[in-house]
């Protein structure tokens, strides 16, 4: 250990016992509470964490979707002169701004759940969050390996049904699957690839043409469950059997038909860890930790064959 | 540009000597938007075979009965002078709302009582335009963001699912199916039925068009305009809260966004139809061609599997091609600039 990081090292803790002196108020405006149970479950989650730590005094803010309010909220916040703020952006692009300006307020920023543009990365401490491109790789191989043990893997055919066009988590997810499948499957092809807008209904609007457009499907990627389960619920309308459905981000919905042997996996990600996570890192930062910039969490695979681990999510 | 409708005429000019110009006129005036829609068909078709097969047929017309169902709803409002942006939204409350009170009234009571909920959201804006004659735009624009908020404090934003998806036969609405179709279609097709008899031969459809066409003369002619107004929000209401147990029923469970964005598409396949936006025109058989439209070129992109970025454009691009045939029909001429 040099000189410098000794001196680093001292500050941080000389930092983090005044920090402790007194209360840590950590504020954090979310993206658009309500508009799905993820979202919903992760405030309950991060307000529950937050009350479980004494330390902690928590301001919890809700942009509802709208990017001007989300702003708004930034500049209250740095009035308010809290020590870190959490941000879930309703844009990656238009909240830089600012985040920059909290950043020059000396206000460390977190961002959560989804991250902002590469240009704001200088302006903020970290980022606390699910790794989708992982997450899309690790359903190709829960999908791969399902056929191996199917034997079809020399001849599988499978269809990918994506989130909404131009969302970096569908983005993400796609890449990592379509990266990844070729490497532990190569010789299962993706035959087709349509967006189902994160939306149920039009999953299974898409998947009707799927079938009808192929006699021949063996699986179906789902960028979540609740399209899984629309395609899902195609499937079983046309009377065809014997299709491995994978999703991502475990829907109870996704959970239930795993259950009822309908569904082959998932991925689990659980919005409470994603909120307690976002929580960590801000306080790991206040108390002057040394936290990775990307800093993901855990999000396993989940099957029919290990789902008895898993509690039925919430949402 | 010009060449194209000089290629696109000349068939039509070989027809006309055996038929009489006028009958071919007056046939094409009327049917301009049923003409383009065979087009559409027999392209896609030739494209790729699957497209008129029964199964994909019954999948497509099965799909477009939600949208289909509220669209008719929304041609009555339209007709009388306004507009109904709210369907989205409503769609979404009615959905969620069944869905929770399937689990804690039963079926049987919790399909009334949607009805009932989701009506009284029509007589509000029913009231507001007809009787406070507040401008319809207004007031179902906010109606979309404020029903939104309803339904997401309803539900607290969770998903609402049926807990017991196997031992209910509330599925029986979109997924069962009756001598052998869907039962949506048959809904739907039953809807279209009663509505486009309302519509047009009833007193109460005539005044429909009377309100809408020209209100001063409504009024002197003794039309109660705002009443005519609030019925047509209450059949349209009506009609939302019948997609929404369709949607909930095929499903069986569903988030809160179900509607959203659906009062675009259908008041498309509505004007699609050749419904006007001012009013006094339009009737609910070339609603359902517009629904069907919409449907069809939705499956059909599909199927040829364009890239799906390039789907939105082809889209427009096949709806401004529909609406254009139709004009064009109607005025007889393919090219006719603003003089």
């Amino acid at each position: 250990m040099n000189i410098r990081t000794m001196l680093a090292a001292s500050t941080a803790i000389l930092l983090a016992g005044a920090a402790s002196a007194d209360t840590m108020k950590i504020g954090i405006t979310q993206n658009n509470v309500g508009v799905d149970s993820y979202q919903t479950t992760y405030e309950k989650a991060f307000i529950a964490a937050a009350d479980a730590n004494a330390d902690i005094e928590a301001v919890v803010l809700d942009a509802g979707g709208d990017v001007a309010r989300q702003i708004a909220q930034m500049e209250d916040l740095i009035q308010q002169e809290v020590d870190a703020i959490i941000i879930w952006p309703t844009n990656g692009e238009a909240v830089i701004p600012a985040v920059r300006k909290a950043q020059k307020a000396g206000i460390p920023v977190v961002v959560t759940n989804s991250n902002i543009a590469e240009a704001g990365f200088d302006f903020i401490k970290s980022f606390s969050g699910p790794d989708n491109i992982t997450q899309g790789a690790r359903s190709a191989e829960i999908m791969c390996d399902k056929f191996k043990d199917m034997g079809i893997a020399d001849e599988a055919q499978v269809v990918h049904i994506t989130g909404q066009p131009g969302y970096t988590t569908a983005i993400e997810r796609a890449k990592g699957f379509e990266d990844r499948l070729p490497e532990v499957c190569p010789n299962v092809t993706i035959v087709d690839t349509q967006p189902g807008d994160w939306n149920r209904e039009k999953s299974q609007q898409v998947m009707e043409a799927f079938l009808v457009k192929y006699d021949d499907i063996d699986g179906v990627y789902a960028g979540d469950d609740n399209m899984g389960v629309g395609a899902l619920n195609a499937a079983k309308a046309a009377g065809r059997d014997g299709i491995i459905f994978v999703g991502a981000t475990n829907f109870a919905v996704g959970y239930e038909a795993m259950a009822a042997g309908d569904y082959w996996g998932s991925i689990y990600q659980s919005p409470v860890d994603d909120a307690e996570a976002a929580l960590q890192t801000a306080v790991d930062i206040l108390s002057g930790k040394d936290i990775p910039f990307l800093n993901y969490f855990d999000t396993p695979k989940i099957t029919q064959d290990n789902m008895d681990e898993f509690t039925k999510p919430v949402f | 540009m010009p060449e194209t409708s000089q290629h696109a005429q000349n068939p039509r000019e070989g027809m006309m000597a055996t038929l009489s110009k006028e009958q071919i006129g007056r046939v094409l005036a009327k049917q301009g938007i049923l003409i383009a829609f065979a087009i559409f068909l027999v392209a896609f078709t030739i494209a790729n075979p699957k497209f008129l097969s029964v199964d994909n047929v019954f999948s497509v017309v099965r799909s477009s009965a939600i949208l289909g169902v509220m669209a008719l709803g929304v041609t009555f409002v339209v007709i009388s002078g306004n507009l109904d942006l709210s369907v989205g939204s409503m769609m979404s409350f009615s959905t969620i709302v069944v869905l929770d009170l399937h689990d804690t009234l039963g079926p049987l009571l919790a399909i009334p009582a949607m009805f009932a909920m989701t009506m009284a959201l029509g007589a509000l804006i029913g009231f507001l335009v007809g009787y406070l004659r507040l401008n319809s735009l207004i007031v179902t624009l906010g109606m979309l963001s404020a029903i939104h908020g309803l339904t997401l404090t309803y539900s607290g934003g969770q998903n609402m699912d049926i807990a017991d998806k196997e031992g209910t036969w509330f599925g029986v609405f979109g997924q069962g199916s009756a001598l052998g179709i869907p039962v949506p279609i048959l809904i739907f097709a039953l809807l279209a039925a009663l509505l486009g008899l309302v519509l047009g031969k009833t007193p109460f459809g005539r005044k429909i068009y009377a309100v809408g066409g020209n209100g001063t003369a409504a009024t002197f002619s003794g039309i109660r305009r705002a009443r005519t107004v609030f019925s047509c929000y209450l059949i349209s209401s009506a009609c939302v809260a019948t997609a929404g147990l369709m949607q909930a029923s095929r499903s069986l469970g569903s988030q809160n966004t179900v509607g959203q964005g659906l009062e675009l598409e259908v008041l498309a396949a509505v004007i699609l139809g050749g419904a006007s936006l001012m009013g006094g025109s339009g009737t609910i058989f070339k609603t359902v061609i517009g629904v069907l439209i919409l449907g069809f070129i939705q499956n059909g992109l599909l199927l040829l599997g364009l890239q799906f970025y390039v789907q939105f454009v082809v889209t427009w691009v096949i709806i401004i091609l529909a609406v254009w045939l139709d004009i064009a029909a109607k005025r007889g001429k393919l090219w006719s600039p603003i003089a």
